[in-house]
Order: structure tokens, then sequence, then C-alpha cells
């Protein structure tokens, strides 16, 4: 019996680059060189899968067409991705414990410091370089987290109708304020609070979908087991947000447009901000700090802080 | 180029016919975004990245060659969807075609309904064969006689004339949905149609452009709790008030829509229970339905997930009855598959006209033959 109709079958893709057919490259790396795909795995070598896995999320969710409408239902699939990576990573006890050890010397936690990768710091960087040491003045402290994207966007965010790039910068603002929210458990209304705002000027629904990526990027330190994600954040946590975002910034110092693109005059917000945030930082650390020397902690004011936490 | 193949004792496949290029080089704009038979098979509609829709029709079996089927020639183009932008978000619109969808054929024209990510519009493709003559105060050409020179009254008459083919927009249905629509489907009562989004679905009246009702909506208070998006949905082909949507998750919603005016609740789950010993980090993207289609006879349902196609029988809604593996051999590659975003690539299904077979579209080889019989 023959088939009535004569089925003219076509595929369904979408081109990556104009005018070029994708192929799957046999030559292509990818991970499956180096790892499995969830079939018996080792343990690192499915650690290394999930970074990886992790990395490409938020590579993805960053790559965007600058005047085209992301798809939700790819965003939302990769915020799934990042989500349960997330809850793998705590349920395994990765995620950073507020205390520390006592006994810890003080040369010990600066290496800590030093190996403590924010993860959004490094997404463009290939999954083996996960473990290595960074310069200790890119990885320090919640400001130098905080004064990449986030503070540079602070501003524009405020500011005139939400422009695409906008979206980017309020994600990384939005992961910065979440950080900033696990020191602080008191200020959660405050965290919701902001991000509300933030989703109202911005007026439309692509930054409320993009801001779910905020409790994933920011808790993964270093997974690998045995490292201590102890990070130079601790020391917040007697900081409320209103403390640490609106406490005397100096705004005189550079004029903001809100026509502006977010290269030029943003850029120089960066420096200039990132300095009165370490400036405002430094009342509550009792330290005078510059951004370019590490952050270090007296043992004593640790010990102090945990007795806060701990309440005893 | 013709190839037979053989699958199963009864159905001979024969690939007949190539349209557009077989060049490694392609326009972005050509490339086919949809692809839609009519009801009766006669005409093909195929949409494109461009907004353009180009329709094929097969011409008349001759007493020569009975057997052989006709072979497909274009029969009309038209630009259905230009590219907008929304000055509000200042994004672009896109105008490729998402999907293209026929209505039951009621006379002479046909109607078909053609949406991109935000506008749905009605066309009407009709023929013209022939055309007045003869008319008292215009000549041929349309100009207006010197009423001098008319000294006698003609009837004007109907010549024929070289086939044309018009399409033209009836209606444009616009400014319903805030998020893009991936599928329409026509009602049973030809009187209405629904248009989904990832969101939201809305009914309207094929006669009424100015207002739509939300029937579906998944949307939760705060977006951050999203979680889940709508990905397909149709009409039931013989019940007008029952409807089926997919999800990003793999389950499938039958909705009746004479239980309430929003259909949130569903009347019927369908879900497959997750196999925790077979999960990996893609389970949830892999299980993301692309397509979902009923069966002509209306009791069965078949969905197209990246790896798989599975089709449930609508009484049993615990598991599917049959799940067919499409390329398993890409499991492993799932990584690189993400990695170059291939992984999200939407793939579709069909029923052949009296459900024996299944048919879907694939990347790796112009078509698959069909499955095991199937009734």
């Amino acid at each position: 019996m023959y088939c009535k109709r004569t089925l003219i079958c076509t595929s369904f893709r979408y081109m990556l680059a104009k005018g070029t057919k994708r192929k799957f490259s046999e030559h292509e790396d990818g991970l499956e060189g180096k790892v499995s795909c969830g079939h018996g795995p080792s343990k690192v070598s499915y650690t290394l899968q999930r970074q990886a896995i992790f990395n490409i999320s938020i590579m993805k969710l960053y790559q965007q067409q600058p005047l085209m409408e992301p798809s939700l239902k790819k965003t939302v699939l990769i915020n799934n991705m990042l989500r349960r990576i997330q809850e793998e990573l705590k349920r395994e006890g990765n995620l950073r414990p507020v205390f520390i050890a006592p006994s810890q010397s003080s040369d010990t936690l600066n290496d800590n410091y030093r190996d403590v990768q924010p993860a959004f710091n490094h997404f463009a960087s290939p999954p083996a370089q996960v473990t290595s040491t960074t310069p200790p003045d890119l990885c320090l402290t919640p400001a130098s987290v905080l004064e990449e994207d986030a503070f540079s966007s602070c501003h524009t965010v405020t500011l005139g109708p939400s422009k695409p790039q906008n979206h980017l910068q309020k994600d990384t603002f939005s992961s910065a304020l979440d950080e900033i929210e696990e020191l602080c458990p008191s200020s959660t209304t405050t965290d919701s609070k902001i991000s509300r705002e933030q989703s109202s000027e911005g007026g439309n629904e692509k930054p409320e979908e993009v801001q779910e990526n905020r409790p994933s990027e920011t808790r993964f330190a270093d997974p690998l087991p045995g490292n201590f994600e102890i990070t130079t954040t601790s020391f917040l946590t007697d900081l409320t947000l209103d403390d640490i975002l609106f406490a005397d910034i100096d705004t005189s110092m550079y004029d903001f447009d809100p026509c502006a693109s977010a290269t030029g005059p943003s850029s120089k917000m960066t420096a200039v901000t990132a300095d009165d945030i370490l400036k405002t930082l430094s009342p509550y650390s009792s330290q005078s700090v510059t951004p370019s020397q590490p952050f270090k902690m007296d043992l004593a004011e640790l010990d102090h802080i945990m007795e806060v936490l701990v309440g005893s | 180029m013709r190839r037979a193949g053989s699958c199963g004792s009864d159905v001979q496949w024969c690939f007949t016919q190539v349209k557009g290029t077989t060049d490694l080089d392609v326009s972005e704009a050509d490339i086919i975004s949809t692809v839609e038979f009519n009801h009766t098979g006669e005409l093909l509609a195929t949409g494109d990245k461009g907004g353009r829709v180009v329709i094929f029709q097969r011409e008349q079996e001759t007493k020569n060659q009975p057997h052989r089927q006709g072979e497909y020639n274009v029969y009309s183009t038209f630009q259905s969807h230009e590219p907008e932008f929304d000055y509000l978000k200042s994004l672009e619109i896109e105008e490729k075609i998402n999907k293209i969808r026929w209505l039951p054929q009621q006379n002479a024209a046909h109607f078909l309904l053609s949406t991109n990510d935000k506008t749905i519009k009605l066309w009407k493709v009709s023929e013209r064969d022939k055309r007045p003559e003869g008319y008292n105060l215009k000549d041929e050409e349309g100009r207006m006689k010197d009423l001098s020179t008319v000294t006698v009254l003609q009837v004007p008459v109907l010549k024929p004339m070289d086939l044309m083919v018009e399409v033209t927009p009836r209606k444009i249905f616009a400014n319903a949905h805030t998020y893009h629509i991936n599928s329409i489907s026509v009602n049973s009562d030809c009187e209405t149609y629904m248009s989904a989004d990832d969101l939201r679905i809305n009914l309207w009246h094929l006669g009424i452009t100015d207002r739509s009702f939300n029937i579906v909506d998944i949307k939760p208070v705060d977006m951050e709790e999203l979680t889940e998006v709508i990905t397909a949905a149709e009409f039931h082909p013989h019940h007008c008030n029952l409807l089926v949507y997919s999800s990003s998750k793999g389950t499938l919603r039958l909705c009746d829509m004479r239980a309430a005016a929003l259909c949130d609740k569903h009347a019927k789950l369908f879900e497959e229970p997750e196999d925790p010993s077979n999960r990996f980090f893609f389970s949830e993207i892999t299980s993301s339905v692309s397509d979902v289609k009923f069966s002509h006879s209306g009791r069965y349902m078949m969905t197209r997930d990246y790896l798989t196609v599975k089709v449930w029988d609508l009484n049993m809604e615990t598991k599917p009855i049959e799940i067919y593996q499409i390329h398993d051999y890409l499991r492993s590659k799932l990584c690189s598959l993400y990695e170059n975003d291939c992984i999200f690539d939407k793939f579709e299904c069909a029923w052949n006209g009296s459900d024996r077979l299944l048919l879907n579209s694939d990347f790796t080889i112009p078509f698959k033959p069909g499955f095991p019989e199937y009734s």
C-alpha cells in the first residue's frame, strides 16, 4: 500500500551564523572527550562536567542577541539547569559555611581567600581552570565582586527605559545582591524589595526572567571538596544591604546620563564606585583598604563575628 | 532523485521531490521554518524565516500514469509577515513564520492561518481563471472611453484567462500575546481557533480580530518562580471543548473548556514518571515536548521530544503506550549539543491519514521511515 501523501520533509533548524548550515563537527572536542555523561563517572569527572555545564549555562544566559527577545523556553530551561546544579552542590555541602574553624591560622585563611572564585567572574574560562588560583586582587572581596558589573549597572538600572544591556547588568547586580543577602538574613525583605523596584522600573517581563539567575551564580565558589569556601564576605554578616549599597556613595564624581549607552560613562563609573564601596566598607571592618590590596582580617575580628552569629 | 526503501510489509517510501536548493550556503531568509499540508493533501504550504509563505499544489493525476503520485509545483508565493520593531521594549519582532494551519475547506477558496511570534493572519487563497470583458464605459486597459464613441450597449461577458492565484489578507489578529506564539490550532467547530505562547493560550473567533479570550494562563505571580512554559497546543479533532497543551517539563495537560472559563486546572495530566536511575544532566531539557498531535480518530496523542516519540492513549494518564527512540546515539553527545544550542531544536511529528503511521522530522536524514504499524 502506497502512502497516499508524498511528503517533502524538511528539517527544522535554526542557524547560528547567517547563511551557513550548522553541522555537528566530528572533531568537536566538547566535553565528551573529557568526561562521560552520567553513566558511572568518577566523582571528579562528574564534578568537572557539572562545573562545565554550569559555566556553559552562565555563558548562554549572557550571550543574548542584542535586539532580539530571547527565547523564554530556553531561558527557563537553562535556569532550571543552574538551579539543579546549585541544589546538588548544596546537598553535597559545598556551599560556604558561615563559620570558620578558630584554629585556622590567618595565613591559611588568606590562602583560602585567594582560592575563592566567584563563579561568574570566570564563566568565560574553560573548566580546567576551575581549580587554579587566581591573582589575589581579583577575587577577594564582595566589593570586587560587586564592582565588576553590578555597580556600574546600579545607576543605569534606575534610569530611563530598560535597554537590552541593562538586563545583563541588572542580572549581575541582582546576583551580587543575592550574595549579600545570603550573608544578611535579616535583610532578605530589603533585597526582594530592591529587586522588585528594579523590575518595576524595567517595566517589562524580561528583567524578572533574567533575575531568576540570582540564586545560582553567587553560591558557587570552588566546587572541589576540601576547599574552604570561606570568603571575605563573612565579615559582612552584620551589615545590611542598605548600609552597603546606599551609604554615602559620593555620586558627585560622575554624572550619569539616562540615555548614555553602557560603555563609556559606566566604565568610568565602575572605577569610581569601586573605590567608594571599599571606602564605605572600611568603617565596618575597621581597617583601611584599597582595591589593590588583599583583604586581611584579624583573627580576633573573626572570632567576634563568630560569636555574634552563634549567639553565645 | 528517487530512492526506494521499504519498511514494514505494505509501506514503501519514495523520495520524490526536493524543493529549494541543496547548496550548502543558503540565505537565512530562505530557511523553511514550518510546513503544513491542507486536509486533502492537494496543497502544501511552507513558511520561511523571511516571512514568506510558498504554497505548492499537487498536479492532477493523469490517465496515462494513474499510479504515479502527482508532483508538487509552486502554486503561489506571498509575503505573510514583515519584520517589526517593538518600540516599548526596543526589540525586533521576527518575521519568521512559526506555524501555518489550513482551515477546513468550505467553498472554492482556501483559507489558512499563518503566525509569527506576535501576530496571526488569516489569508484567503482563491483562483481566478475568468475575467469580464466588454465594459461599456471602460476599455480593455481600464481607461475611460470617450463617450462619443459609444454607440451600442453591450453586456460584459466572462472570458477565460490564464489562471491567477490571488492571496489576500482577510483578518489580522494582533496584540494579544506578550510572549512568543508557538502554536495555533483550528477548532473542529470551524469558527474558533486558539493561539498559544510560552505562558498563555488565547481563544479567538475567526471573524473577530479585536478581542480574544484567555483560556490558559500559567504565568506565576512572581516570574522568578517560573520553571515551566507551554511548548505546543492543539484542539481535539472532534470534541470542540477539549484541548491539549504540552510543557517544557514533558507533561501534557488535557483541558475541558466546559469546566471553567479559565482552564488552568487540567482535566487530565499525562506525565511519564521519571526513572531516577536514568536521570542525567539533560533529562529535563530532552524531555521538553516540542510537538503534540492528536490522531485523526481522537483517541491517541503523539508527542515529540528531543530523543523520543511517544504515543499516549487519552484514557491512560500514567504513561505512554508506545515509546520510540529516535536518535539514542546522541545521548552521549548531549553536552556538545547543549553547548551549540542544538538541544533546543524543535521537531515536529504527524500522523498519516489513516493513523497507521507516525512520522517525525529529524535533522540527520531527510525523513525517517514510518514506525511499526499503529492503529
